[in-house]
């Protein structure tokens, strides 16, 4: 486990040679031992063919690979950090949230529009997450940031969690997604309770929640 | 009766148990839940016409949310630290920005608070929460809970003021002077101080106030 939490804005993570790890460009505020940095111009791991799909998908946020021997301390924006722990599971989550992960996760870009059609690429405008979100996969450790503290939120079969699309920080297992509306007559009138739309998640996972509506 | 409790500092998650129970929240301050939710803006602040045009005239204005349901909802707003305060027949007075949610069976109105108001960036009046249960204040920060007892006053500063419960006195007291004038204040010109019996509640931030500068 290469990320320990420092305090709740602050993670360090071990280096060791021959594991490489990413991390946002700009995020490291302090180091120990002999620690390189590299701009990774392609955003991440896969080839040239995974960096054009990335600009495509508007997921591209500037990397850095981290290589080396030491400790790296990361931290940005005085954001709480939240280190989530991956064990085979796929986590979704928003590429400028991300702070740092392993190499050892696989990064991928899913297409939110694929389940729910219309009503998919509807709440992609709505959460203000777009139509692509960011997806890691393996064994490993990733470093998520969010406006105040993260509450994790177990999902179950019978327990679908409904959530405020612009507290949205994370989800993963194996977890369905789609934007249920509350919307009347009320809020029409411009007298909304400000709650019209909400992401509603069911299956079997965890959803990752901010203590705050901003987004980053 | 809905149960309140603390995710951390900064969530509040409010069980409702069904069968008409419900709380008064914040517009807009529902991050999740689960099970069945309702939600509904209360025009006015939820106390009727009259409670509506009291609240226009004293710009003390909530946007409140009724919510109704089965199951578990989180609030939060702003990344705001929370506090939680029993109630037990007494009288809670706060801003009408620092609550962040009430129970059903907690009255909420609003009273005159004089010139302290005007000092604290909030107006002349404040909302005045009464009856049992529990209500959920926020603060920019971890609020401090001072207490005033016979002979020992208190003096809060007015942009850090939260709420105040008990058998509390206010004055508001001012070290305006020429130094003030000459634009070389210290910054601390107004305060509102309390005594008697009671709990005051401050936040470690101000607001912008009027004094604030002085």
């Amino acid at each position: 486990m290469p990320f320990t939490e420092i305090s709740a804005k602050l993670v360090e993570a071990q280096v060791v040679p021959g594991q490489r790890m990413f991390s946002q460009r700009g995020a490291m505020v302090a180091y120990k031992g002999d620690v390189r940095f590299t701009p990774n111009i392609q955003g991440g791991q896969g080839g040239v063919m995974s960096m054009i799909g990335r600009r495509v998908a508007n997921e591209s946020t500037p990397l850095m690979t981290v290589e080396g021997q030491g400790t790296v301390m990361f931290g940005h924006g005085g954001h709480h950090v939240e280190v989530i722990n991956l064990d085979g599971d796929t986590l979704c989550v928003e590429a400028d949230r991300l702070l740092a992960f392993d190499g050892s996760l696989q990064q991928g870009t899913l297409f939110l529009g694929k389940d729910g059609g219309v009503m998919g690429m509807v709440r992609g405008q709505i959460s203000g997450q777009g139509l692509f979100t960011t997806t890691l996969t393996g064994k490993g450790a990733a470093a998520v940031m969010a406006h105040g503290g993260i509450v994790q939120l177990p999902i179950t079969p019978d327990r679908p969690v409904h959530v405020d699309p612009q507290a949205y920080v994370a989800h993963f297992g194996d977890v369905r997604n789609k934007l249920s509306t509350a919307l009347g007559w009320r809020d029409m009138v411009g007298r909304g309770s400000g709650e019209g739309f909400q992401l509603e998640l069911t299956g079997n996972g965890a959803v990752f929640v901010q203590a705050s509506e901003e987004k980053l | 009766m809905a149960q309140f409790r603390l995710h951390g500092t900064k969530v509040l998650a409010v069980t409702l148990s069904g069968g008409g129970d419900t709380v008064k929240a914040k517009n807009g301050s529902m991050v999740a839940y689960d099970g069945q939710m309702a939600f509904k803006k209360m025009t006015g602040g939820g106390e009727g016409i009259r409670g509506m045009v009291t609240r226009r005239l004293t710009g003390e204005q909530m946007t409140v949310m009724e919510v109704k349901g089965q199951g578990t909802c989180f609030f939060a707003d702003r990344a705001s630290d929370i506090s939680l305060v029993r109630l037990n027949g007494e009288k809670l007075h706060v801003e009408a920005s620092n609550l962040l949610c009430t129970d059903a069976g907690l009255h909420t109105g609003t009273s005159f608070t004089g010139l302290r108001g005007a000092t604290q960036g909030n107006g002349l009046f404040t909302t005045a929460v009464e009856g049992t249960g529990e209500a959920a204040l926020m603060s920019a920060g971890p609020a401090v809970l001072l207490r005033v007892s016979q002979g020992a006053p208190l003096q809060v500063d007015p942009g850090a003021y939260v709420a105040h419960q008990g058998n509390l006195r206010q004055s508001f007291q001012s070290g305006v002077n020429f130094r003030t004038f000459m634009g070389e204040g210290s910054g601390e010109a107004f305060q509102i101080r309390f005594e008697g019996d009671g709990l005051v509640y401050v936040q470690p931030s101000e607001r912008n106030t009027v004094g604030g500068e002085l």
